[in-house]
């Protein structure tokens, strides 16, 4: 059992949360490019770290009012993610954050690496999504998602800053470490891995959101397929439907 | 584990509202009941839609409720001694705000109640489950800093006074009307009755107590208030540790009778931030942070949305497994008992503008 299996069996005890042992809970990336075998769960996990669930209040709950348009990016580092990867974890932020649905896309990439996407959703907003996988070998991702709106904007960043902030910044003589811990029950995991175990629970506490997982992620894996072609074909491409599963 | 019955006393203390979710969520409490302190705080309650029933007095609850074992006691702290005399002589447990008293006989009588009856009563002070605070501690044990030589702590916040109207009343938040010093308008009972988080921290970190501290008030930001609202304390610990407190309301704040988005005037409403310096380096730490931010409803101003609260999770499953485990909490009034009398060191401090130092049992002037 690994780490993150063993944690969530700690929820799922803490909280009397009967285990489905036969679900294969990864995130939803890992199964791009792969046919969902019966079992196979693909997670959105992001959607349980707690910076997108405030952004995702602050939306729902006109805090900021009429979006029009959102600006995101994420960069990786290629040990770790797929270019593929990062742009499925965007799209969903697209959708989730602003509760539309892609409608359109125009992507430029080089190489495979580096590149970005510029998106309609069907409720009119507009989107930017920069994503790449040359940051250093072992790098922490960077990312910012700002939510622009007719009343008001949203952000992960904080103003006039540029990179994502740490809780921690020891100085020492063996340079600078940075922590940033997200979650007491789940102390000792990076945020990462916590989206990962609150995601897993999540679908063992509520396993009708399974269907709904597939659908979305049967969606995501169409959008990143047609970002590739729109950049291959130097053309914006309107999506079609992708029901199966 | 069979569910601790568990009820809310009073409703006017400002964490009040922070427990809603945890009683109503955590599968081993089974929030039975509150009491309702007037009739304001009880029409505030029944707007959050928990289908609790709510009573107008304590006694009331618990004659129709026997079976409650556990208390949140979520009330001025004027009126803890009290309300821990009924729970020690029905044996119902206690989880009480951060200030039990600052009357040390009455924080002694207490213990003597607590001990004498065998509840458990664990004080709320909620940086102890949250995640960075617990990295702080990994970071200390490990000595990555070396000797530690100086901690500055901050708590500070906007000032609960408008909501919470009892933390501007000197007999109410700091248990009497006592001047501030000679010729001061002011009285003991604002910021630094509301703040110990960080008098606590530094001697849980260090491991070590306070040897003297100096605390300095300022003029007030809030000039319609009898309680101070700015000061600064300083000192150090009986390890050598100095240290540096901000304890202010020094973030500003729209009036609300209810908190609510909107609330402040500075985009932070609260910071716990660290700075730490070692013999081998220095450590920055900010407790609540990083955050989301927006600019929106309903004043579109700059503001901090928090994405750090789930302290009172572990805070609460730690005073359940006291109860059916018979444990002794961490932060238990004897442990909590050095803290009060910082504070009230603090006090003193002020009012004759010099430090004050601590023998064995209690705090004395040292010049």
């Amino acid at each position: 059992m690994n780490k993150i299996e063993e944690a969530l069996n700690g929820l799922l005890k803490k909280y009397d949360v009967q285990p489905d042992k036969a679900l294969n809970l990864l995130p939803g990336w890992e199964f791009i490019g792969k046919k969902i075998q019966n079992g196979d769960v693909p997670l959105l996990t992001w959607r349980s770290n707690r910076k997108f669930t405030e952004l995702k209040k602050i939306v729902s709950a006109r805090v900021i009012e009429n979006v029009c348009m959102l600006r995101f990016s994420c960069f990786g580092s290629s040990d770790t993610w797929s270019f593929e990867a990062l742009l499925y974890r965007e799209f969903d932020l697209c959708e989730f954050l602003s509760g539309g649905r892609i409608m359109s896309l125009h992507a430029t990439i080089t190489a495979g690496q580096a590149g970005n996407v510029i998106v309609r959703l069907d409720n009119g907003i507009i989107g930017s999504v920069e994503v790449g996988t040359q940051l250093p070998s072992g790098h922490k991702m960077v990312d910012r998602h700002e939510i622009i709106a007719r009343r008001g904007v949203a952000s992960d960043i904080v103003v006039d800053t540029q990179v994502p902030q740490s809780s921690i910044y020891s100085y020492t003589d063996q340079g600078l470490e940075t922590y940033k811990d997200v979650d007491n029950e789940l102390f000792g995991f990076d945020e990462l891995e916590v989206e990962h175990i609150r995601s897993a629970f999540e679908v063992m506490k509520n396993p009708e959101i399974t269907q709904e997982l597939i659908r979305q992620h049967n969606h995501l894996t169409n959008l990143v397929k047609t970002a590739l072609e729109s950049d291959s074909q130097n053309r914006k491409v309107e999506i079609k439907a992708v029901e199966h599963y | 584990m069979r569910p601790v019955k568990i009820a809310i006393l009073s409703l006017t203390h400002g964490h009040t509202r922070k427990y809603f979710q945890t009683l109503h969520e955590n599968p081993n409490l089974e929030w039975v009941a509150v009491s309702a302190e007037s009739e304001k705080v009880r029409d505030i309650f029944l707007r959050s839609n928990y289908n609790v029933p709510c009573y107008m007095s304590d006694q009331e609850m618990f004659e129709k409720h026997p079976g409650i074992e556990a208390v949140v006691m979520a009330s001025a702290n004027n009126r803890h001694i009290g309300q821990v005399r009924e729970c020690a002589k029905r044996g119902i447990h206690i989880l009480s705000m951060k200030i039990p008293t600052f009357m040390m006989d009455e924080y002694d009588q207490m213990i003597k109640l607590v001990e004498e009856s065998g509840i458990v009563c664990q004080v709320e002070l909620e940086m102890h489950y949250n995640p960075v605070v617990a990295r702080i501690k990994q970071l200390f044990e490990k000595e990555s800093l070396g000797r530690t030589s100086s901690i500055n702590a901050t708590n500070i916040t906007l000032s609960p006074v408008w909501a919470f109207p009892w933390q501007g009343v000197p007999e109410e938040s700091y248990g009497k009307r006592v001047p501030l010093c000679e010729g001061d308008h002011r009285f003991r009972g604002g910021a630094l009755c509301d703040h110990p988080h960080i008098f606590d921290m530094i001697r849980w970190l260090t491991g070590s107590d306070i040897e003297y501290i100096y605390a300095e008030a300022g003029p007030n930001i809030r000039t319609d208030l009898e309680v101070e609202d700015i000061l600064l304390v300083n000192g150090k610990m009986k390890n050598g540790v100095s240290f540096l407190l901000d304890p202010s309301w020094s973030r500003l704040e729209e009036r609300l009778e209810v908190p609510g988005p909107g609330w402040e005037v500075f985009p932070k409403r609260m910071e716990v931030n660290f700075t730490i310096s070692g013999e081998k380096g220095v450590m920055l730490a900010d407790c609540f942070g990083p955050n989301v931010y927006h600019n929106g409803a309903p004043n579109d101003r700059y503001t901090v949305q928090y994405t750090y609260f789930d302290e009172w999770i572990g805070l609460m499953d730690e005073f359940v497994n006291c109860i059916r485990n018979r444990a002794v909490p961490k932060i238990n009034l004897r442990w909590h008992r050095k803290t009060i009398q910082a504070i009230n060191a603090c006090y003193e401090s002020i009012a004759t503008g010099q430090p004050v130092g601590f023998s064995r049992r209690q705090w004395i002037r040292l010049r």
